[in-house]
């Protein structure tokens, strides 16, 4: 099936049923207001936006044989890169806002003890934004690292009404999607705001958009009904303590994290009313429908709840999980017919390789949309693109080997400055993933990070 | 695989390891001789009981200790020899394949490595070990060393029962909607509001698993509030849209359950309106890939709009409709008067003329799998819809009466001072069904004062509005919490209490709520009556709601949900679409419901001479005489296809898009009826697409090429297991259908079983798998016990589990008898307390898995 461009704008023009939110944060950073703007100029205000993409299966181009090609990395370092051969081509438009970093390894997503061996599409996507070892457990006892993006959110999210928000394409409820020991959710999720605590990621852009706008029709109906779901959260803290007596230690246990979470609700609802005092109502495009069919439709439409939700500055941070590991979907666009999975199993033969490739080619492809959108999006007297730093990449390199190394990242947008663009920088061999998510994260402010995951060292970019 | 394991080694390398029980090895054995059924049946029974009058006795922990038994150390002879001569050869300290050594193994006290008993009890039971290839004891050597381990550990387990323990339970998605359904009458899109659940050795009930986060707490609240202005009507809703899509391979030839006869095709749903108002139908419909209207050459095509059945409006289709104009694919009703409460919405095409389209080369029932094939000329082709979106409601004037306002408006205040006390009587009925329990004055006072606050800003309704959203949203409802008794000792087990073990039964049977009869016995304190749980167990499975058992349980179990992920090649699979599918999946459903609703022998699972079709799958089987789309039973002449290896849900669920996949079709088998599955892949093995697909100028069927596949060592030691069950079912195709030809080359499906059982066919297959009855009613009753308790078996489960299947076996192993004995385990019907000082924050504690890995990977 060919989607034509039009098609999925008018799914998203505005349709006039009056559903509208407020957007201050957005309105105080245009020119005509600048008084405004020199008062809200605190220290927490125009911060860089985070969105933190994986991609499964690693890339043809980790595999020697596409190395040597270009498939992933091109030949040349520095500026004048050729991204031809490279299934990093349909960026060759934003290649002023992107930053290539190849050669760097995920080791943590290696097997570290016999157990473990073969498991790595179980473990990988626990790794991608932690590089930390998951702890190879089927129960509730999980444990990896805490995330960067929760890192970041943690920090810089707690503004926003919403510190962070996660997004995913696949289903997570079919079997076959964890085995060797690993429990579902370190393939379901790429967030950690705890080594222990993973965080459920949205599929349904309806249910995204609910949560990051709310439900109700207009701007009354929505604080009415803040103000009745305040006035429950106040009730059930007390219910719990009630319910807490009759129960043993462990579910007294459990009870006390449900209540943690209620509280961190009611955070929200706070939040979301200290920014709307001062807010002005704006119209929004309709609520999506349901989850798209399409591949391509229903990753571009969770494009768009994002730019909607950065533009006004709902929540800064983002993690998005594009595929899911073992995935046997099937992308026509790509022009492979290959399932996902079987086709990263490529046996390095030079033709399945090259196949692999165009997958790739295609998932990349899609960037370019989300990019326009952020670049077309103004944000003070710059736009969304120059304000945002977006990590793509994936925990596995050679997925036809199951290895870590020569791992696919790119970064892209300037980051508010701390990304100059248009850059390859190849590591050297044996450089951890996570140095480069060092330097990102004293990038974008925590420069009291002293190491994450297996980092060694920072990573000049 | 690498060489030094042996097919269906666990990875777990320690489990050689003997794992002590703390303290077992200081109580006594029951002397064998006690150990018969019915005595095993009495001593449970009495232990079940004791429990209320003195709870020691059962939790085990006061029998006085003395050494092991004499006897069993010599009734352990011959099996130690048998294990020595047979088994150490691979299974030693040196080799230790997979993950295994038995050289000081004690078969005297099996019971001191439960892990390793079970893993020889599994292997020996299902025929895998010693393994294709070895020499093999006699089979009745080999039964009597599995009788002996089991018996000894049994026995050993009956005098200490553990009942295991999970962390509380959350109503899942299933459960919520279910239970939403049974108490408001309102049937709401769950996958709205709650993300999707976390799945663990299959099923979504795992409470360890069920995560707790900030996103699902909203996601509780938004439900809340969405569900409580829908049941009690909203008349001052603001307009909103819901759309419902149709999927693009369902066929729109024939007509949609529930849409008017007469009509093909659209979508037809049950929506809620919130409000009695105006609203908006707005219909999409599918385009050619170059924009224009799919199927623009039939002229004077329709779409009616109906609701309850009472056509609202009638729109014209303009031919020229084109994707760049301004309104699109994209058709609106004007505003149409609707009152509130669910309703039946159908938008479909009235039908313009009867008869076959004798087309020279047509998309088979007309689907849009690719819209490509649709367009060519000569091609009868017919507008498709693509969605209907409901808007509103625009100008509310008020709520109508509805089933849900029905249920909850058991009384009218006439005048102020009735205000209040009509208010108490409504929300306590309503919160005693919510909160599965009586409600106290607590309760009631902190509900009221929802009632108070939303009362005084918009009247008597939009106050109990705002109590039923507290009431929806409490912790109360949306987690199952079971209380501790204040006698309970710490590590020690406990009976249940009775409002908690209704829970239990109804989340068990009807994934929902306890009813009011539930209620009232729980009350009554007569759950604790064998003959009343009995009986109130019978009422359940015959009650509507025990589908769930067939909708969740079953569906679960047998891996349905992996249909949605097949999308078989368009081209090389025409018959099959969407419709196809959900009939194939329906198939299943009710052929699981029969066997629930009629007591039927579980092993008619396996074997019936029967299935469910409609109209569209008898086609499919080539079953005569079934018109309609509703599913009834077919008796079926063809032995192949009798029961579940039959099914067109399973052929389908373990293919590819473009072949059938013997591994999976084995793996299925292994893994869902026998217990047994297969390690996962490791990652170096070429795949299957890797192997030549041609040879000597022509193409190599499926089996040809696995056979090649099949020749790396690295491989063949899993495969030359795994392929032969598969490929016993090749002579049916990715779709489920029957063939004789695979690219080209007859079908082959004869092979070798893993224990040197010939096959020849689905026939033989399935006379294996009688064969192995005990083992597949095993993994039946595992799965079952799992599914009820909401958390994954232990080794010390296995000798409930074994307990189940033997009490069965006396009422000729019929469905009822395997829920009695789940609900009669101690594992269903006690909990045990946490040690103190255990660290708390690990929830899941003691929960290793004994069982081999549920998922694999799919290669």
């Amino acid at each position: 099936m060919i989607l034509t461009k039009k098609h999925l704008t008018r799914r998203t023009v505005l349709r006039g049923l009056g559903t509208t939110v407020a957007l201050p944060f957005l309105d105080a950073m245009r020119p005509a207001l600048g008084h405004a703007r020199v008062i809200d100029r605190t220290a927490t205000e125009d911060p860089t936006r985070l969105v933190c993409i994986e991609m499964v299966h690693g890339a043809a181009g980790s595999n020697e044989l596409g190395a040597s090609k270009n498939l992933w990395a091109p030949a040349e370092a520095g500026r004048d890169f050729d991204l031809t051969p490279s299934s990093l081509s349909p960026l060759e438009p934003f290649r002023d806002w992107l930053t290539i970093v190849s050669n760097t390894d995920v080791r943590n997503a290696e097997a570290f003890t016999a157990r473990e061996v073969g498991g790595d599409h179980f473990r990988s996507s626990a790794v991608f934004l932690t590089q930390a070892h998951p702890k190879q457990t089927e129960s509730s006892d999980v444990e990896v690292g805490v995330s960067i993006d929760q890192l970041y959110a943690q920090r810089y999210g707690q503004d926003t009404p919403i510190p962070s928000m996660q997004l995913c394409i696949e289903n997570v409820d079919q079997s076959g999607g964890c085995a060797y020991g690993y429990a579902c959710v370190y393939t379901d999720t790429i967030s950690w705001a705890a080594p222990t605590t993973p965080l459920p990621m949205v599929r349904d852009p309806r249910v995204a958009f609910d949560q990051l706008f709310g439900a109700g029709s207009t701007p009354d109906e929505r604080a009415a009904r803040r103000s009745t779901d305040r006035s429950i959260l106040d009730w059930i803290v007390g219910e719990v303590d009630r319910l807490r007596r009759d129960l043993g230690p462990a579910d007294r246990h459990r009870l006390g994290e449900y209540l943690d979470h209620v509280r961190e609700v009611e955070r929200r609802i706070q939040r979301i009313e200290q920014h709307n005092v001062s807010g002005e109502a704006r119209e929004l495009p309709e609520a999506p429908i349901g989850v798209p069919d399409s591949f391509a439709e229903h990753v571009e439409l969770m494009f768009d709840l994002q730019v909607l939700a950065l533009a006004s500055d709902v929540t800064r941070v983002f993690s998005f999980k594009m595929g899911r590991d073992g995935s046997a979907r099937v992308y026509p666009e790509s022009g492979v017919n290959a399932p996902f999975h079987p086709a990263s199993h490529h046996g390095g033969k030079e033709e399945r390789v090259l196949d692999f490739a165009k997958i790739n080619r295609y998932h990349v492809s899609l960037i370019p949309y989300f990019l326009e959108r952020l670049r077309s999006t103004p944000d003070g007297d710059s736009n969304l693109l120059e304000k945002t730093l977006i990590v793509y990449g994936s925990p596995m390199g050679d997925s036809n080997l199951h290895n870590h190394k020569r791992c696919p990242l790119f970064l892209a947008g300037h980051a508010n400055g701390a990304l100059a663009g248009g850059v390859h920088h190849r590591a050297e061999d044996g450089t951890p993933m996570a140095n480069v998510m060092l330097s990102l994260l004293h990038q974008l402010g925590l420069d009291d990070v002293e190491s994450f995951g297996d980092s060694t060292a920072p990573f000049t970019l | 695989m690498t060489d030094q394991r042996t097919p269906f080694a666990q990875p777990a390398r320690g489990l050689a390891v003997a794992t002590l029980r703390a303290g077992i090895s200081g109580r006594t054995i029951i002397r064998r001789s006690l150990a018969t059924p019915s005595t095993l049946v009495a001593l449970l029974a009495a232990s079940a009981l004791a429990g209320a009058i003195a709870p020691s006795v059962a939790s085990g922990g006061g029998l006085p200790g003395s050494a092991a038994p004499v006897s069993a150390a010599v009734d352990a002879e011959p099996h130690q020899a048998l294990v020595g001569r047979y088994c150490v050869r691979c299974h030693n300290d040196r080799l230790e394949r997979g993950g295994l050594t038995l050289e000081s193994f004690e078969l005297a006290r099996p019971e001191l490595a439960p892990e390793v008993a079970e893993k020889m009890i599994r292997k020996l039971r299902v025929g895998m070990m010693p393994p294709p290839g070895a020499p093999r004891p006699p089979e009745a050597e080999i039964a009597a060393l599995a009788d002996h381990l089991e018996t000894t550990i049994d026995t050993v387990a009956a005098a200490d029962p553990d009942p295991g323990r999970r962390p509380f339970q959350r109503l899942n998605r299933a459960e919520y909607r279910r239970s939403v359904e049974d108490l408001l009458g309102l049937v709401v899109d769950v996958e709205a509001f709650l993300p999707a659940d976390t799945v663990s050795h299959g099923f979504d009930n795992v409470a360890d698993v069920q995560g707790l986060s900030a996103t699902l707490m909203e996601g509780y609240l938004r439900a809340a509030a969405d569900i409580a202005r829908r049941a009690v009507g909203d008349p001052g809703a603001g307009p909103a849209e819901a759309t419902y899509t149709v999927p693009r391979t369902a066929s729109q030839l024939e007509r949609v359950p529930g849409a008017p006869f007469g009509s093909r095709g659209g979508v037809s749903i049950v929506h809620a309106f919130p409000a009695d108002g105006e609203y908006v139908f707005r219909i999409t419909l599918h385009s050619t890939p170059t924009g224009e209207l799919f199927g623009s050459r039939a002229e004077g095509e329709q779409i009616e709009v109906s609701i309850d059945g009472q056509r609202v409006a009638l729109l014209d289709l303009d031919p020229l409709m084109n994707e760049a104009a301004p309104a699109g694919m994209t058709m609106e009703t004007g505003p149409i008067v609707v009152r509130s409460g669910s309703r039946r919405v159908s938008a479909a095409f009235p039908v313009r003329f009867w008869g076959p389209i004798d087309d020279l080369l047509a998309p088979i029932e007309h689907t849009l799998a690719d819209t490509q094939i649709g367009i060519a000329s000569g091609i009868t082709t017919l507008p498709h819809l693509r969605s209907l979106a409901i808007g509103g409601p625009y100008r509310a004037t008020g709520v109508f009466d509805t089933p849900s306002r029905r249920r909850i408006f058991t009384c009218r205040p006439t005048a102020a001072a009735e205000e209040i006390p009509c208010a108490r009587a409504i929300l306590s009925a309503l919160a005693e069904r919510a909160y599965r329990r009586p409600v106290d004055d607590h309760d009631l006072e902190g509900l009221l004062g929802f009632y108070r606050s939303g009362a005084a800003e918009g009247g008597f309704e939009s106050g109990i509005r705002k109590a039923l959203q507290a009431i929806l949203a409490s912790p109360h409802f949306v987690l199952r919490l079971e209380q501790v008794p204040q006698d309970a000792v710490a590590g020690e087990s406990f009976r249940i209490g009775p409002l908690d073990l209704a829970s239990r039964l109804s989340y068990f049977l009807w994934a929902s709520g306890p009813d009011a009869e539930l209620i009232a016995t729980a009350r009554a304190g007569r759950l604790g009556e064998p003959a009343e749980l009995e009986r109130q167990v019978l009422r359940m499975l015959g009650d509507p709601r025990a589908s769930a058992l067939a909708t969740r349980f079953a569906a679960q179990w047998l891996r349905l949900q992996d249909l949605d992920r097949l999308h078989p090649d368009a081209l090389m699979y025409p018959h099959y679409d969407q419709t196809l599918a959900a009939s194939m999946r329906r198939e299943t459903e009710r052929f699981f419901e029969h066997v629930v609703r009629a007591d039927r022998p579980v092993l008619e699972l396996i074997d019936a001479d029967y299935t469910f079709v409609d109209e569209r799958l008898a086609r499919h089987y080539g079953l005569p005489g079934v018109t309609g789309s509703e599913h009834r039973r077919a008796q079926l002449a063809d032995e192949g296809r009798r029961g579940l290896l039959g099914h067109g849900s399973i052929l389908a669920l373990t293919s590819h898009a473009t072949r059938t996949s013997p591994v999976l079709r084995g793996k299925w088998v292994m893994e869902v009826l026998l217990g047994s599955p297969p390690p996962p892949p490791p990652p170096d093995v070429p795949d299957l697409e890797q192997t030549e697909a041609t040879a000597g100028g022509r193409a190599l069927s499926v089996r040809e090429r696995l056979e090649e596949h099949r020749s790396n060592p690295a491989c063949r030691s899993c495969h030359r297991v795994i392929d032969p069950i598969g490929l016993a079912l090749e002579s049916f195709d990715v779709t489920g259908a029957r063939r004789i030809r695979d690219g080209g080359v007859a079908v082959d499906t004869t092979g070798t079983l893993f224990d040197g059982a010939p096959l020849a066919g689905p026939a033989d297959l399935r006379n294996a798998l009688l064969k192995r009855a005990d083992v597949v009613l095993t993994t039946f009753t595992e799965n079952l016990l799992a599914y009820a308790l909401g958390r994954r078996l232990e080794v010390s489960d296995m000798p409930t589990v074994r307990r189940i299947v033997r009490e069965a076996g006396d009422s000729e192993h019929r469905f009822s008898a395997f829920v009695l004995g789940v609900v009669r385990s101690d594992a269903f019907c006690r909990s045990r307390l946490d040690p103190a000082g255990v660290a708390v924050a690990d929830d899941g504690a003691g929960n290793d898995p004994a069982r081999a890995h549920r998922e694999g990977a799919d290669r």
